[in-house]
């Protein structure tokens, strides 16, 4: 029997690591207890996997380390000691319902150990490569696969190491862009933390294609646990020849190495995170040249994001073929989702493209927690755009997103229900970009913080007549004339609110009413006299000594005094505060 | 060799080049503020995009290479919004003062900064030549201007005002004393001939400036010699008329012919000059006295103000007794009442009905007229002149109080029911106002007012190819720089006019602050320089010039009090010329604007922040240029600055002799101390 706990960061923060001290403490020496990293089920964290041999004999979920005792008395034989923390057959669906290749060995094989990693067919594509198949090859099959970059844009992959290998240059750089910044994304942390050695091999891959003698993570170092666990993977994998000189005994040679950053948004854009590894300031450069020409010290470079090499390896194994026999037309494979926000059951979601928003939100997602009513989901963060619950059956393919005004992004779906405002959302992302903003180019760096200001004016009420109009002016020129793709796509979560969700600004502006509710300036409070029994416990819970009342009759609230912050609302029994 | 199509023009370009240098090498401007040839192009500030056939994005004309059969195009609908955008952002967090205050609030726009520090340097020729940019007869106007620069001057809020006026005058004196006088370059002949009607301070201003473009001028004048209002409006006490017939003939000396005691509809009409000329400026003044409209009027013994003045300076016998009464509170009222002092009156009363401090005329002046005897009586109104055996025997005054402040917030004087008083008087002078004569002009139409009509813009009027300034148009009389002003844009408007054209007159966008007296708490106090004048005893016996001028020394320490509110590089700034031609509007996006301190780090280089538009041009030049990396950007987004690395000495030695980050600086953000 061997006992496995989920310690991806996910589930550390869940209590993960106090569980596995607590099951330390009692199991017996014929139990193996052991880590993995993230199964992606976070709503139900920390997840505590027992196996027998290889196979997964009961999966135990929202784990407490005062559960450890029915763990060790279920591997002694009580079948039932841990029924009540078993996952639900509805909860398992989570898993069954996707389609998992980048993450297909996340939660499952331990992260800490290229054993686990080699014993599932770990560095055999690396193997095939070196021993069958020609750079030219190996970039063919991945041309075969369809395989687009999951950073966020969707270039093809094939044409950018193609572009690389064709450059001239006695020295190139592979590079992996670790700098996953969206609110809401952790796909990539997942992947480094839970099988980074497949992240190694998908890289290892791409140097050889492009002739790159170096590669290169630049991760961020908001993510230590990846760090660590990455670190150790390219110990292991220097120590087993699958890095270094002459790997697997061939003529191939590649070193690599993790570059912490400083937690930039920008640095995500390609030129920006060049400039940054080079030790210069986080700034996006000119494109044209691009990175394959003039990259990293200004040799030929080229960068990937992290799931899009979690994908090469499977693709060299299970042929180009396999992989675009999955998906739509221009979009091939499968995509990784971080599910988050007012969805019943957050997590990692990778399924095929050509699935819904739907398929992804209610069939996996399990729809929206409390059985609110679905609003809008947001996709791919601060340079995505929000889809309404009319466009909800469109399917996940980088055309048929982009239509809608919002992309395919890096994967995270932020999904929202009734109660949120949307012009508060789109100022959210705005106050993000704007403070990621390098400060390079006028239309971002003034243009972002112009929009903010004219968000901020709306959500407090003070919007004017025309401002819909001057965003709108705004975002269209600032999508014409920012430098870098934080710029091109800040406009995004702005613009298709407004498509949207237009009847929220103008309420904002024309009537001074949030429809959401939740713009607290917008908002004032009052008791309903009628409902009121007089209990005191909101003037007893009032901040600001704002109501007043004897007990057993009506309270009212001061107007003047109130500061809105709901405490009131949220404590009476009675619905006898109106928020209007 | 490649061939590319720019603005449907075909070029053929050496392979390899920008767009931008392509373009430049062809003479097609794309603006730009963070390029230079010497250094890598860096993309930061938007305005170089271009529109390349087939392709969905704007490039950056500064580092996209063209390729052969690029078709470009520069200056698209989408490409001239993107920059007029980023110009309008810039805008919005560019803190400074293209200009100072003074020049500003001067009607006719003239640089008072730049003369003042031209006068502090001892350079009067320089400085007469900067303000005849705008204003011809400088020692004139610099004698009676009551020069709203100098009640916008900033340095009134550490102390008192730069004394511009009387600098101005001063420079311009030492220029007609000088053998080696100023005379302004005039262009080739156009062939074009231009008739002026009226030689007044409009007129003359218009004759100058349409004769250095090149045009052959000719001003009639009804009276008998040119000056107009300067000449028969302002008493001989405040403006010699030696001075302003020297600067009237410097005039004359650029070829403009002048014609006196010719009067439009009797001696000629206004038809023949306008046949006889390719354009016609109206510049015929207000010359008929208001009325008061009350019983009386007609009395002998009873002037118009500026008829009196008129008859003064034209040395006509006036007849005044003992007692005289000036009705009115303007300017005009006392050089009335002071010329009534000087012609031997005994008792000279102003009649104002509201209080000293809303008297129009300038403080100076009331103060003056107080020194030399004359009796102020406020809060008092005629409501009758009485007369006896048709003479002025008296007046009867109607007591008034302040009222509500009206629409321009002065305090309407309303009468105290029932309360008169009787004042015994040989004359009364009704300086209330002046208006109009219409005859000769009948053809022109009229405002509601009685004026002559002009559009605000380019002063045309009803009448094909007349034009028409100064105190007989639209609004009516005010102060003579005001018509100076406006004769000086129609100039420009009259030139563009014969020259096919007519392109009205733009009041250039400029950027400007907001001062207190705060911000200038760190400022030393220095007195305002006292105009040396003859005692009030002695002057009110004559007309000789009441003020005795500057010296050297007064004036170059006067001019040396200048705040140098104007930014140094208005006349090199790449950004306000953009912003000018792009027509911009930055207010529509006004919010946070940076709020740093000017700093001096580098010792010989001043750095406004406030003024930076991040091209980065500094950094890079001192970086790759110069390969010393002594500045960098600090911060994000919005709140990036930039800032000094180091400030040893060495470094600022090298700065010292360096300077590339100053010159290379599109703004005034950096300047050389």
């Amino acid at each position: 029997m061997r006992i496995v706990v989920g310690q991806g960061s996910c589930g550390i923060a869940a209590g993960a690591a106090k569980v596995y001290s607590a099951i330390e403490k009692i199991v017996p020496e014929t139990c193996e207890l052991t880590i993995t990293g993230c199964i992606g089920m976070c709503f139900l964290e920390p997840v505590v996997d027992v196996y027998d041999g290889n196979n997964l004999v009961k999966r135990l979920v929202k784990v407490q380390p005062s559960d450890a005792e029915k763990i060790i008395a279920f591997i002694s034989g009580d079948e039932n000691a841990v029924n009540d923390i078993e996952i639900t057959d509805e909860d398992k669906d989570f898993l069954l319902k996707q389609t998992r290749i980048a993450l297909r060995h996340c939660g499952i094989i331990n992260p800490e150990k290229i054993e686990e990693y080699v014993a599932d067919d770990g560095y055999k594509a690396l193997e095939k490569v070196l021993k069958t198949m020609t750079p030219e090859e190996v970039i063919e099959e991945i041309k075969l696969s369809g395989l687009a970059g999951r950073g966020g844009a969707g270039f093809p992959t094939w044409f950018k190491w193609n572009a690389a290998r064709q450059a001239q240059g006695d020295y190139k750089y592979l590079i992996c862009n670790a700098d996953e910044g969206d609110p809401g994304a952790f796909m990539d942390r997942a992947v480094i933390e839970s099988d980074p050695h497949n992240l190694i091999e998908g890289m290892l891959i791409g140097a050889y294609a492009i002739g790159a003698k170096e590669a290169v993570v630049y991760v961020r170092a908001e993510y230590p646990l990846a760090i660590e666990r990455l670190t150790n993977a390219i110990k292991e994998a220097e120590e087993k020849g699958y890095l270094g000189e002459n790997i697997l005994g061939s003529s191939f040679s590649c070193k690599m190495r993790i570059k912490a950053g400083a937690g930039a948004f920008v640095c995500g854009e390609e030129t920006a995170l060049i400039e940054s590894l080079q030790g210069e300031r986080g700034m996006p450069r000119l494109k044209p040249p691009f990175p394959a020409q003039s990259g990293y010290w200004y040799k030929p470079s080229n960068i990937n994001n992290v799931e899009t090499f979690a994908n090469v390896s499977w693709i060299i194994l299970n042929g180009g073929e396999a992989f675009s026999a999955m998906g739509t037309e221009n979009s091939k494979g499968t995509k990784v989702f971080a599910l988050t926000g007012k969805i019943k059951k957050g997590g990692l979601v990778e399924i095929p493209m050509g699935k819904t928003l739907r398929d992804v939100i209610f069939d996996i997602g399990g729809g929206i927690r409390n059985d609110a009513r679905f609003k809008a989901v947001q996709m791919g963060g601060p340079s995505g755009g929000c889809i309404p619950e009319a466009l909800l059956d469109t399917v996940i393919d980088y055309k048929a997103l982009g239509a809608t005004g919002a992309i395919m992004g890096s994967g995270g779906m932020v999904v929202m229900d009734e109660t949120t405002c949307m012009v508060s959302m789109a100022q959210f992302f705005l106050d993000f970009t704007t403070k990621e903003s390098c400060g390079k180019c006028v239309h971002c760096r003034i243009g972002t913080k112009r929009m903010l200001e004219i968000l901020s004016r709306i959500v407090k009420g003070e919007g004017k007549d025309g401002d819909i109009e001057l965003l709108e002016e705004l975002c269209y020129s600032i999508k014409d004339g920012a430098l870098c793709g934080l710029g091109q796509t800040a406009p995004n979560p702005v613009l298709t609110t407004i498509k949207y969700f237009r009847n929220e600004y103008e309420a904002h502006i024309n009537e001074k009413k949030c429809p959401a509710k939740a713009c607290s300036d917008l908002l004032s409070y009052r008791i309903d006299a009628e409902k009121c029994r007089g209990c005191t416990l909101c003037s007893k819970k009032c901040p600001v000594d704002a109501i007043s009342g004897e007990l057993k009759t009506a309270h009212s609230i001061d107007v003047s005094k109130c500061i809105k912050c709901g405490a009131c609302y949220n404590t009476c029994k009675f619905n006898a505060v109106i928020m209007e | 060799m490649i061939k590319v199509t720019i603005n449907g023009k075909e070029i053929t370009a050496e392979k390899g080049r920008t767009i931008l240098q392509i373009a430049e090498n062809n003479g097609i401007e794309i603006p730009t503020l963070c390029y230079i040839e010497e250094i890598k192009p860096y993309g930061a500030c938007g305005l170089c995009t271009v529109e390349v056939e087939g392709m969905p994005k704007l490039l950056r004309a500064c580092s996209a290479v063209a390729s052969d059969g690029m078709v470009i195009n520069t200056e698209t609908p989408r490409v001239k919004q993107s920059r007029k955008i980023a110009l309008e952002l810039l805008m919005s967090d560019h803190t400074g003062d293209c200009k100072g205050p003074c020049s500003l609030n001067c009607p006719a726009g003239t640089d008072c900064q730049g003369y003042v520090k031209l006068i502090a340097e001892g350079k009067y020729k320089e400085a007469v030549a900067l303000i005849k940019e705008r204003v011809p007869l400088p020692a004139s106007i610099g004698r009676i201007c009551p020069h709203p620069c100098e009640s916008a001057c900033r340095r009134k809020m550490v102390e008192e005002p730069i004394s511009i006026a009387f600098l101005k005058s001063f420079a311009a004196d030492e220029d007609l004393k000088s053998d080696n006088k100023f005379m302004p370059e005039i262009a080739e002949s156009t062939g074009k001939s231009v008739g002026i009607i009226g030689g007044g301070p409009a007129g003359l201003t218009a004759a100058y400036f349409l004769a250095v473009k090149g045009h052959k001028v000719t001003v009639y004048d009804a009276m008998e010699k040119m000056g107009g209002m300067l000449r028969y409006g302002i008493p001989q006490y405040r403006l010699p008329k030696e001075v302003l017939d020297m600067e009237i003939d410097s005039i004359a000396k650029l070829g403009v012919e002048m014609k006196n005691n010719i009067r439009i509809g009797t001696d000629i009409t206004l038809d023949e000059i306008r046949s006889a000329h390719d354009a016609t400026l109206v510049a015929i003044g207000a010359w008929k006295s208001s009325s008061m409209r009350i019983a009386g009027e007609d009395l002998e013994g009873v002037y118009g103000g500026i008829d009196f003045l008129r008859s003064v300076a034209l040395k006509n016998p006036v007849k005044l007794g003992d007692r005289v009464a000036v009705i009115g509170g303007g300017n005009t009222a006392m050089d009335a009442c002071r010329s009534a002092v000087r012609l031997g009156a005994k008792e000279v009363y102003v009649i104002y009905r509201r209080t000293r401090a809303e008297m129009p005329a300038e403080k100076v002046e009331i103060d003056e007229a107080e020194e030399e005897g004359v009796i102020y009586k406020f809060l008092c109104n005629p409501v009758e002149i009485i007369g006896e055996n048709g003479r002025v025997k008296a007046v009867k005054l109607q007591a008034m109080e302040l009222g509500e402040p009206d629409a321009g917030g002065r305090r309407s004087p309303v009468p105290v029911e029932g309360k008169f008083e009787i004042l015994e008087l040989d004359n009364v002078i009704m300086a209330i106002g002046q208006r109009i004569n219409i005859s000769g002009f009948e053809a022109l139409e009229l405002t509601q007012r009685g004026n002559i009509s002009a559009d605000a813009k380019t002063f045309r009027t009803s009448l094909e190819g007349v034009f028409a300034v100064g105190d007989a148009t639209n609004r009516g009389a005010s102060i003579a720089i005001e018509a100076i002003g406006e004769a000086q844009k129609a100039s420009d408007v009259i030139d563009s006019y014969l020259s096919g054209e007519t392109v009205g007159y733009k009041k250039p966008y400029v950027s400007e602050r907001v001062i207190t007296a705060q911000d200038l708490a760190d400022k030393q106090k220095v007195s305002r320089a006292k105009m040396p004048q003859r005692s009030p005893e002695e002057r009110r016996n004559d007309f000789n010039e009441v003020n005795l001028g500057f010296d050297e020394e007064t004036a170059r320490n006067e001019a040396k009090r200048c705040l140098e509110c104007g930014c140094h590089d208005y006349h090199d700034c790449k950004l306000i010329r953009y912003a000018n031609q792009y027509d911009v509007c930055p207010e529509r996006f006004a919010g946070d604007k940076h709020n740093c301190k000017k700093e001096q780090k580098l010792v010989y280089i001043e750095r406004d922040q406030n003024k930076c538009v991040l091209c980065n041009l500094c950094v890079r030049v001192c970086e790759e240029d110069v390969g010393k990396s002594l500045i960098g950007l600090v911060g994000r987004g919005f709140t990036t600055v930039i800032k000094p690395e180091f400030a040893d000495a060495s470094v600022t030695e090298f700065c010292k002799t360096c300077q590339k980050c100053v010159t290379s600086c599109p703004t005034g953000a950096l300047k050389t101390l």
